[in-house]
């Protein structure tokens, strides 16, 4: 971060003035980019940060002319090497893209074809500008994939996307945009979808290519960290504008601009745990919610409440029975199947919040539903205070409302075509907690607990942002007044500052009802804020579990290790 | 891989078996084919004779059982009709209909598709709004009344197209063909035409639908931020990835217009299946119905079984037993 001063001096790679792109709606324009200006040195990594809607993808894709229909370029001017890309056209821009600038997006999922191979997927990049045999073309296709450190390349081009964990899929989008030797790459949150693991090893690579190849990034991103690790300078974004701009380290340390600050506040990484998170607009905090009167026999604060006994879940796809006879008979193996939790257990105590923590596809989730009633365990038990959590026999149901869950996507949790108020009263009023007349004032109240306006009941989701539907789905869970929730990953689709609402919401009302909670999470200083204790989970199993504090300062698995070091930390003004 | 081919094939006996049961069922239920076949000033005891000729005396079940017995020797019984064996009337008929249909269905297909395409590429322009206006009439317009429209115009107005009746034809395998001849090649126009405006609408709207969604998915966006051409994307990935629907649609229009091709094999006096099978029901030809009802469940699934084996070749994430 010292090489920014030369940079200064040499002639910019690439000049945005003023630029402004908007989209026309049926309520006049959308001013998505609003008069941005910056300038990029070669080889210059620029962080370009901001929350959803701030306009930084907008940005990007104005620089390389990929504007959707009907949103266009109002004014502005983006010189490459002092040549003036708007206006250029069709042909001309596309003779730049993909040779001179390249872009990379977050989901290597979405942006590669499912149905042709990663072969012929280089081979059209090739070909969009230069003419290469096939043969030529398999052979760069190789050397590509090796520069992105994917092992066997030979065999791997012929891969199609699937076969391809989601960090290898965004290596080979890597690759694809490094074909060219481009200039300037372009890459819109590349490592959000990932696991931080695979982030920092993406994050690694990319930093030591883009060195070794001298290729200029604009990196965009919301998340501080991430930017702070890689970016020379860092640009902050709000509402169409670039509000502060400067080297990564200064305005990351010594923030000017009172968003760029309140945005840092808003870091639970920041902030010491247990804290309420410091959030730049205000929202009022709501009154103390309506407790019913809980059933008197519950335990005393910290003593085992939930607990979860050698739980097993295997995912098997069921055989048919041609199939089920051949496999009787030998002709055929066996189904295959996936043990998702292997053997876990685990004790929640009342009043506690418990941190699970693993990469996708260790099986946390799986656990969750389990501790939830949702899934059926394949073995081992789930109790709630010395009762079961299901019914016993062929198909079990919850047969407890004490558990509640939030779950992660508030976009797809709640029914789109019933209103707030439906949604919160609906579980209250199938268990008798509430009568139809009570209703209104109930859920009025829960949504005012929640910090929502209660003469929201009537509105339907699609009219709420983001952390407005997590609060929602907050008030549906706690309306059934349960002892506890678990949480799964109510925070990952949400930006810093909803983030920061949301967790001072749970924080509080943890502490309001006596809640245990279960916290699953991939973000781990989240976790670190709000949880008494954490569990590692990897591969179905827990490798360890400790007092948050002890666990984060004095890690003793080598899995614990590898995630905590992989964690990108910002850097800290000296005080 | 094989595995399923064999699952499928069980599951096409059993559909075979229900089917000829419920068809047998059904005919028998449709009215007695004696009234036609004899003359009704007949005496009682040739009625009797021929009812026992042709087993028309038996319980419902014996008769099915003997005529499954039959089948499996490869006899489907003779047509009432035309007093031929019931499998050489259908296939010498089949090859009209077959030639018939998929000049319709692969000419809706191949002018189709790239017209949605084009379409669903630029939703907002003139030339795509044209084309969904005529999507829509083609949905709309009865078929009967389109084709004889084709007549009036084509045929009779301007005279550069024959009206009717399948024209000159060549034998290829020991099969008539008329595609191979101008004549043939003449008479198909028409009715292939008339057929396949149902179809092309059909393929011009899944077309559109699946382009329009791609254009904007980040698939898309990465690919031109690759810089490939629009054409190649258009030619490369929209089209690979929205053939999946296009196909299922394509097998079973490909079967409903083989099965059921009667309206425009009527007007045209196409001498395929469809007319045949009208015949056989006015004149309550038993085996001719049953055997064909047959013949239609077993080419659905013919085609749907081929329709599933292409989804395997076209994505690669529901090819199974591959590392």
């Amino acid at each position: 971060m010292t090489d920014t001063q030369p940079h200064a001096t040499t002639a910019p790679l690439l000049d945005v003035t003023n630029l402004a792109t908007w989209f026309p709606t049926g309520r006049g324009e959308i001013k998505a980019v609003d008069g941005v200006s910056f300038s990029l040195a070669p080889g210059e990594v620029l962080g370009l940060v901001g929350e959803s809607g701030s306009g930084k993808s907008i940005t990007g894709f104005s620089i390389i002319g990929l504007i959707d229909e009907p949103g266009r370029i109002v004014e502005g001017s983006v010189k490459l090497e002092g040549r003036e890309l708007i206006g250029l056209p069709a042909h001309e821009l596309r003779a730049i893209r993909g040779k001179t600038i390249s872009m990379v997006f977050q989901d290597p999922m979405m942006t590669l074809n499912p149905v042709l191979s990663i072969g012929t997927q280089i081979r059209l990049a090739l070909e969009a500008h230069e003419s290469i045999t096939a043969a030529q073309a398999r052979e760069r296709a190789i050397k590509a994939l090796a520069q992105v450190r994917i092992s066997d390349p030979e065999r791997k081009v012929d891969f199609f996307p699937h076969q391809f964990s989601g960090g290898m899929r965004q290596r080979v989008a890597i690759a694809i945009a490094l074909l060219h030797r481009p200039k300037l790459i372009i890459c819109d949150e590349p490592t959000t979808a990932l696991d931080v693991s695979i982030q920092a090893e993406i994050l690694a690579e990319m930093k030591e290519l883009v060195a070794e190849l001298g290729t200029a990034l604009i990196w965009i991103s919301h998340d501080l960290a991430i930017v702070s690790s890689i970016a020379d300078r860092v640009a902050v974004m709000k509402t169409g504008r670039i509000v502060e701009i400067g080297p990564a380290l200064g305005v990351l340390t010594r923030p000017q601009h009172d968003y760029t600050r309140a945005l840092l506040d808003a870091l639970p990484s920041r902030a010491k745990p247990g804290q309420l998170l410091l959030r730049a607009s205000g929202i009022a905090d709501a009154a103390p919610p309506p407790r019913k009167a809980a059933t008197a026999n519950l335990p005393p604060l910290g003593s085992p409440y939930l607990v979860i006994d050698e739980a097993v879940k295997r995912f098997e796809k069921p055989a048919g029975i041609m199939r089920r006879l051949a496999i009787k008979s030998g002709i055929a193996q066996p189904v295959t199947s996936v043990q998702a939790v292997d053997g876990v257990s685990l004790v929640l105590k009342r009043g506690e919040v418990l941190g699970l923590v693993g990469e996708s596809g260790s099986g946390k989730s799986t656990l969750g539903r389990m501790a939830a009633g949702i899934t059926v365990p394949s073995a081992g038990t789930v109790r709630l205070n010395g009762q079961p959590v299901m019914s016993a026999g062929r198909s079990p149901t919850k047969i407890t409302t004490r558990v509640q869950t939030i779950f992660q996507d508030p976009f797809a949790s709640l029914n789109g075509r019933m209103r707030i108020g439906d949604i919160v009263a609906e579980g209250p009023l199938a268990h008798r907690l509430v009568t139809r007349s009570e209703a209104r004032g109930y859920v009025a109240d829960w949504l005012a607990a929640v910090g929502l306006d209660p003469a929201f009941a009537n509105r339907f989701p699609h009219q709420f942002s983001g952390g407005q539907r997590q609060r929602i789905a907050i008030a549906r869970a706690l309306a059934m007044q349960p002892d506890v929730v678990v949480c799964d990953e109510p925070v990952a689709s949400l930006d810093v500052s909803i983030q920061a609402q949301i967790i001072n919401l749970l924080i509080r009302l943890r502490s309001e009802l006596d809640l245990s909670l279960i916290f699953i999470s991939h973000d781990l200083s989240v976790v670190r804020h709000l949880c008494d204790r954490v569990a590692i989970m990897y591969r179905g199993r827990i490798v360890e579990e400790g007092e948050a504090g002890a666990l984060y300062a004095d890690p003793q698995h080598d899995y614990t290790k590898r995630l905590l070091a992989a964690v990108p930390v910002l850097p800290m003004a000296a005080e | 891989m094989f595995g399923f081919i064999v699952q499928r094939l069980w599951q096409a006996a059993i559909v075979v078996f229900a089917m000829s049961a419920l068809v047998f069922t059904g005919v028998y239920a449709v009215g007695n084919p004696i009234d036609v076949l004899i003359s009704p000033d007949a005496t009682q005891d040739i009625r009797a004779a021929v009812i026992a000729q042709y087993g028309l005396d038996q319980p419902l079940w014996r008769q099915y059982f003997a005529f499954v017995g039959r089948v499996f020797e490869g006899d489907f019984g003779r047509s009432l009709v035309y007093n031929m064996p019931v499998s050489e009337l259908i296939l010498s008929r089949l090859p009209a209909t077959l030639e018939l249909t998929l000049a319709a269905v692969i000419f809706a297909s191949l002018v189709g598709i790239p017209i949605g395409m084009y379409a669903g590429y630029k939703p907002y322009s003139p030339v795509s709004r044209a084309i969904m206006a005529i999507s829509i009439l083609g949905f709309s317009v009865p078929t009967f009344w389109f084709g004889l429209m084709l007549i009036m115009v084509f045929a009779v107005q301007f005279g550069i197209m024959p009206a009717g009746g399948r024209g000159e034809t060549v034998s290829l395998f020991g099969i008539e063909f008329s595609f191979l001849t101008i004549d043939g090649l003449q008479h198909l126009v028409l009715p292939a035409l008339n057929l396949a405006l149902f179809k092309f609408s059909l393929m011009i709207r899944l077309a559109r639908a699946g382009t329009r969604e791609l254009m904007l998915s980040d698939t898309v966006k990465f690919a031109r931020a690759a810089g490939l051409s629009e054409f190649t994307v258009l030619s490369r990935h929209v089209l690979r990835l929205i053939s999946i629907p296009l196909v299922t649609v394509f097998g079973l229009e490909l079967g409903s217009t083989l099965a059921f091709a009667v309206v425009t094999e009527t007007i045209f006096s196409w001498p395929g299946l469809g007319k045949l099978i009208i015949d056989s029901i006015t004149s309550l030809d038993r085996p001719v119905m049953v055997a064909y009802l047959m013949l239609v469940a077993l080419l659905f699934i013919v085609i749907n079984l081929v329709v599933d084996l292409t989804y395997a070749l076209l994505d690669p994430r529901l090819r199974k037993g591959r590392a």
